[in-house]
């Protein structure tokens, strides 16, 4: 009997419809069992109802060939008829399911190979058993489908019958011990000791830009804590019972729990173990593939040149299967329902008779890489390694001391003075990042499947195969002796994977899309809020102390003050990167006792000729500019009202600290109030825009330091310049445009004004 | 002494030394290529002070100086800026030896109203030590800052408008200097370009009275400006200063200095080539290594701190034109070269030093072209040392980089101006009304150290008879997006500049190294 007649008029309840595996046998079973009706459980997302989803799921390349074949309209028009929309989620609530299901394609799951280990727990294991009681509530009888993974027998080698798996492993007491884990994750991460440390991390690298940017990173910092060590137990726990991965656990426990649930409930089950799914040898069509799956990251890697080689032996078989052969092989077992109590297991697999080995592979994927290179945007092609195979603990430590060489390079760059030399260093280095990464997670993830040597049996499953109708092998065949590896591999799967990435490669460099300029409301003041120090002209606050504790001084007490601030300097230093406001106190100190007149005129005289001769040009223009435009120049910065006299001019406000004069016209060697650093310096900004009705969001800022952030922040524009390294990052991160200004020096800081010829 | 003279190159003549900014460099000519050399160095004065005596007690048309003093006047000297003598001269200088004898007289005359007004025009405000070195520690401890100051321009309450000339022309100038009763000018005549009635109408002057004449029309028109006789330029000033003269009696005392340009211990920056010593070669060969090695800072340190020996060849003092006839002279005497007829293709080398950029940092883009195709490509009396249509050689690093002390609205011009038009009548036209009123420039030119506005402006139409006569412009060695920026080609050797002018001049030109600094005008015949 053909299968479309076995299965006619069942009433099929599909979960996982959107993923991979799912929308493939969607495909094949409104094109090939046309008397099959069909639920499906989707998940809405925010925006796009579950109905909406199916709608559009209908109009992907999976369905093309059924919409050539039956109409597009035909198609469309099966939502509703032949296919019902539940709105669902795994691991939540199912309601409003049908009461005659005939049979439960239960395909949905997690599929991360390291979710953290409750969240493993709810997806596969919880989550499978709350569909089942919401389907047995509705008082169906259906058979069960479910699918699992070859991978649930574990770290071993060898055949691998398809049959329960002998473990003892108590499903109900790992599924609490996960969510118990999980509920207490978050409790750990806020013991004081962890949030001492997760805070000492963010002030390291926020230090600077104020308490308030510390507090925002520490607790992302928490919440990657929290998960990272969450993904980290649910590692561990696999590993230590035998297990590669926490998918491959929580996917075993299931198979065993779903056992359970069904032969309580007196139903059906089949249970399908697929290898490696990739794509497809025939349908929906020759080499269709939707998103990268397992074995994508490696081969695309490969084909960019970024694996030298790979952890794993050339004879290790590498059991992937094209994903039409797992559609069969669901639709065969569906329509052969085991006894009840007796539940049958399909290996869905390559291995035991059709085996593809690794160093088969590689030869193939080698020899389609080299004579189809990947692209290079506007260089060429990649060049590809020839793995020699060098085995697990050489490439391990090879590994190893990459990392270890990044971490150290990395850290002298954070507390390098930021120059162009700096800030291309870390561009190189933030690539090489990137790529170690990259190989690190291919390393974790894939070293357990590469190196496992193992054979699925799958006598079960080409046995569901010679079942079938002799013409219904042709569409719903599930025998791997049929691959051609050579064809699949060099014809069909490598350039389906490459496609999107010769898509995108061939384009034009894109111009970079243009930061929407925020619309500026034309009865609002607009503006440009510029630093100083750092961004106006290359010098700190300390610079300028120096200068004017020299000018001040005879000449003969040059060495002397000399020797004083560079003994000084190193605490300076270190304030300025703590705090900027402390510098500017440690600077104000200084000037205790000074006559504040005869101090301004001498900055008037000398230091001017100082501070105008280091103003890079092109902040100046950028400051006209803005001017030009409209918009209000406002100068914001932590450095003494003195030095700012000789660039007044160019703004229309300016901030900057005063310092407190006492009657006699003298310093105190205090400040006249706080120093307008760090978030002052947002805060200042707010009440001004509130006073005077500025238009904060289409307002520019540019600065140069963390410290600066703030006030980054508070504006629609911010502008980075001469960045150091850690903004530099932040600035790529959020997108912020990064400028160069750079100053001549034209003379050198010692030979002041006036003391020339 | 001996006269200049034109060289012809043949197998013999040796490399020849050639300026290239902040560095030398030896060139070999192609055979027959002529080398216009200036005369030696004139022999100084033997008694300068007494030379200075004589010429304030026996001006030429004019009472003597002391005779114009009395009691309960006010008195003005005014002054040439930092700009002259290039480059600076070992001290006394001889405006401290003239200032400092006037001075004296108005002493002995009881004249107790005296102030002295740096002639900077739209040039940066000279810094007290500038200012020092010129004058004299004496004088500077006496006067400064209150009764010794620099012009300002800028300042309308203290500019006074004498009128117009019968060409329309505003004559606008200091106040102080205007509503004297009698105005002292104090210059040193470097060049032909210099003295005059350039020195008070246009030292002491606004921008809406050097407008007239500082534009592309009047420089094209000034054929060269360092003739003032065929100077378009010079005619504006001579009908200004005329109209001056009406409201303020001006005593005009000129100097002149000779060819020793560089320090002695420097020879061989003044000799001719096949006369160097072994000393002269290795004073050569040290200085350029050292330099070609020194980072740029240093460079120009060592440079700036050049000091020339020159000996001053004659004072004359009185009435502002005959004054200035045989000063004229005198200048003359020192700087011209009979030239017989022009050429296919000119040659200079640009030294690091215009009279611009006298402690700066650095000599930048618009400067360099302002030396060459302003300043040198003039030295000439008569005709073009070129012929119309002909190419100029430069040789110059012409480096991007500005003095943002000195030269802010430079750096603009550069990014702005010049990246819309290198044209000096379109730039005259659209921007250079915007930079002279720009409050930013004005605010620096005030109370900083910084050129006028407009001055780089000036600059582009001081080359405006050049690039009007010129078929091409090639910079040996320089920065090639600066150099484009401009208009103009560079080019990495002599070689490669001649064959990439072949088109304009053929591939077997005639060309003429005008030999320079020292200076010398080409009397082309």
């Amino acid at each position: 009997m053909r299968l479309a007649e076995r299965l006619a008029g069942a009433h099929v309840l599909l979960t996982g419809a959107t993923g991979f595996v799912g929308e493939a046998l969607l495909e094949r079973v409104l094109a090939d069992l046309p008397q099959t009706r069909l639920t499906l459980i989707v998940r809405g997302r925010p925006g796009e109802p579950a109905l909406a989803r199916v709608r559009s799921l209908l109009t992907k390349p999976a369905f093309a060939a059924l919409r050539a074949r039956d109409g597009a309209q035909a198609v469309d028009a099966l939502v509703g008829t032949r296919i019902q929309v539940v709105e669902g989620e795994l691991g939540g609530q199912v309601g409003g399911l049908p009461p005659d299901v005939d049979v439960v394609l239960h395909c949905a799951g997690e599929v991360s190979f390291d979710p953290p280990v409750d969240e493993g727990f709810r997806t596969n294991l919880t989550g499978t058993l709350a569909l089942l009681d919401a389907v047995r509530a509705t008082g169906s009888r259906p058979h069960v489908v479910h699918v699992s993974t070859a991978y649930v027998a574990g770290l071993r080698s060898g055949w691998v019958p398809e049959g329960r798996h002998p473990h003892t492993l108590d499903w109900r007491a790992e599924t609490r011990a996960a969510q118990a884990l999980g509920d207490g994750a978050d409790a750990a991460s806020r013991v004081p000791t962890v949030l001492a440390d997760l805070l000492a991390e963010a002030r390291r690298h926020r230090g600077a830009a104020g308490r308030q940017e510390v507090a925002v990173e520490a607790e992302r910092l928490r919440l990657r804590w929290v998960s990272k060590h969450l993904i980290e137990a649910g590692r561990q726990r696999a590993l230590s019972l035998g297990w590669a991965d926490c998918y491959a656990l929580t996917k075993a426990l299931t198979e065993r729990a779903v056992e359970d649930g069904c032969s309580e409930w007196g139903v059906p089950l089949s249970i399908v173990r697929p290898s490696i799914i990739e794509s497809a040898l025939r349908r929906p069509a020759p080499g269709w593939i939707e998103g990268f799956k397992m074995v994508e990251p490696v081969l695309l890697a490969y084909g960019q040149g970024l694996l030298p080689d790979i952890k794993g032996a050339p004879d290790t078989p590498v059991d992937i299967v094209p994903v039409d052969l797992v559609v069969g092989a669901l639709l065969a077992a569906a329509a052969s329902p085991p006894p009840i109590g007796e539940p049958a297991w399909f290996h869905v697999g390559s291995s035991a008779r059709n085996p593809l080995l690794f160093r088969d592979l590689h030869d193939y994927v080698r020899r389609y890489f080299t004579t189809h290179p990947l692209p290079r945007r506007g260089r060429g092609s990649h060049a590809v390694a020839a793995w020699d195979f060098a085995g697990e603990p050489r490439l391990e430590r090879r590994l190893r001391l990459a990392e270890r060489g990044h971490r150290a390079a990395d850290r002298a760059l954070e507390i390098l003075p930021p120059s162009s030399a700096v800030r291309g260093a870390a561009d190189r280095l933030d690539r090489v990042e990137r790529r170690l990464r990259g190989l690190r997670r291919l390393s974790d993830l894939y070293g357990a499947y590469t190196q496992a040597d193992l054979v699925f049996g799958d006598s079960g499953t080409l046995a569901l195969h010679q079942a079938l109708d002799p013409e219904d092998q042709a569409v719903f065949g599930c025998d791997a002796s049929v691959i051609d590896w050579e064809h699949y591999l060099l014809d069909l799967h490598c350039p389906a994977v490459t496609a999107l990435l010769r898509w995108s490669a061939a384009l034009p460099p894109a111009p970079r899309p243009a930061r929407g300029e925020p619309v500026a409301d034309p009865s609002r003041t607009v503006v440009a809020a510029f630093d100083m120090d750092g961004t106006l002209l290359p010098s700190t606050v300390v610079e300028a102390l120096l200068w004017v504790r020299l000018a001040d001084a005879p000449r003969g007490r040059w060495p002397r003050e000399m020797v004083r601030l560079a003994a000084d300097l190193p605490r300076l230093l270190a304030a300025e990167r703590h705090s900027r406001a402390s510098v500017v106190r440690a600077v104000t100190e200084r000037y205790a006792g000074a006559d504040v007149e005869a101090l301004t005129a001498l900055v008037d005289e000398r230091v001017a000729s100082e501070v105008l001769s280091r103003l890079s040009p092109a902040a100046v223009r950028a400051v006209r500019e803005h001017r030009a435009a409209g918009h209000r120049t406002v100068l914001i910065t932590g450095a003494l009202d003195l030095f700012t006299r000789p660039l007044a001019p160019l703004f229309d406000e300016v901030l900057a600290t005063r310092l407190d004069v006492a009657a006699d016209g003298r310093a105190t060697g205090r400040l006249a109030e706080p120093p307008a650093v760090g978030e002052a310096r947002a805060a200042w900004l707010a009440r001004r825009a509130a006073e005077e009705g500025w238009d904060l969001p289409a307002s520019a800022a540019y600065a140069d330091g963390l410290s600066d952030l703030p006030m980054l922040r508070a504006v629609g524009l911010p502008v980075v310049v001469n960045p150091d390294v850690a903004l530099a990052r932040l600035a790529r991160r959020e997108k912020w445009p990064v400028v160069h200004w750079a100053s001549t020096p034209s003379r050198s800081r010692f030979a002041l004004a006036g003391a020339g010829r | 002494m001996r006269p200049g003279f034109v060289l012809e190159v043949d197998e013999r003549t040796p490399p020849l030394l050639v300026h290239r900014g902040d560095s030398f460099g030896l060139e070999r000519f192609p055979l027959g290529s002529r080398v216009v050399y200036p005369p030696e160095a004139l022999p100084g004065l033997p008694d300068v002070r007494a030379a200075i005596t004589q010429a304030l007690e026996h001006p030429l048309d004019s009472e003597p100086l002391r005779v114009l003093l009395r009691p309960g006047m006010r008195l003005t000297i005014a002054f040439d800026d930092i700009s002259l003598p290039l480059p600076p001269m070992r001290t006394p200088d001889i405006r401290q030896q003239v200032i400092e004898q006037v001075l004296e007289l108005a002493a002995a005359a009881g004249v107790d109203d005296v102030e002295l007004v740096v002639a900077n025009a739209l040039h940066r405000r000279m810094t007290g030590p500038e200012i020092r070195r010129i004058v004299g520690d004496r004088v500077y401890r006496s006067f400064w800052p209150q009764a010794l100051t620099n012009h300002d321009a800028e300042d309308r309450a203290n500019l006074v408008h004498l009128g117009l000339t019968d060409e329309g022309e505003d004559v606008e100038i200091n106040k102080r200097a205007g509503t004297s009763d009698l105005l002292v000018y104090v210059n040193v005549n470097l060049v032909s370009m210099d003295g005059g009635w350039k020195s008070t109408a246009i030292g002491l002057a606004s921008y809406a009275s050097l407008r007239h004449h500082h534009n592309t029309k009047t420089m094209r028109h000034s054929r060269s400006f360092m003739d003032h006789k065929a100077s378009a330029l010079h005619s504006s000033a001579w009908r200004m200063g005329r109209l001056l003269q009406e409201h303020v009696p001006v005593f005009q005392i000129e100097t002149t200095l000779n060819n020793q340009a560089f320090p002695t211990s420097y020879a061989f920056l003044t000799k001719r080539e096949w006369e160097w010593s072994p000393r002269d070669q290795a004073m050569f060969w040290t200085l350029k290594n050292g330099l070609d090695r020194a980072p740029g800072r240093l460079r120009r340190k060592a440079l700036s701190d050049l000091v020339a020996d020159y000996e001053v060849t004659s004072v004359q003092a009185g009435a502002v034109e005959p004054v200035h006839e045989l000063t004229i002279a005198n200048v003359h005497r020192q700087q011209l070269v009979e030239v017989g007829g022009q050429t296919d293709v000119l040659v200079f080398g640009l030294p690091y030093l215009c009279p611009y950029n006298v402690n700066s940092s650095v000599m930048n883009p618009v400067l360099a072209m302002c030396l060459g195709l302003g300043y040198f490509f003039n030295m000439y009396r008569g005709q073009p040392l070129v012929r119309k249509g002909g190419a100029l050689i430069l040789y110059h690093p012409v480096q991007n980089a500005f003095d943002q002390l000195h030269h802010p609205s430079y750096v603009d011009f550069f990014e702005e101006v010049l990246a819309e038009s290198t044209d000096p009548a379109i730039i005259e036209e659209r921007f250079e009304k915007q930079y002279a009123t720009d409050p930013w420039y004005t605010h620096l030119y005030r109370t900083s150290h910084a050129y006028h506005g407009v001055h780089p402006f000036y600059m582009w139409y001081w080359g405006a008879h050049a690039l009007e006569h010129l078929g091409d412009v090639v910079w040996v060695g320089g920065d090639r997006k600066a150099v484009q920026r401009m208009g103009f080609r560079s080019a990495s050797t002599l070689g490669d500049a001649l064959s990439m002018v072949s088109g304009s001049v053929g591939t077997s030109p005639t060309i003429t190294y005008q030999h320079n600094p020292p200076h010398s005008i080409a009397d082309v015949r």
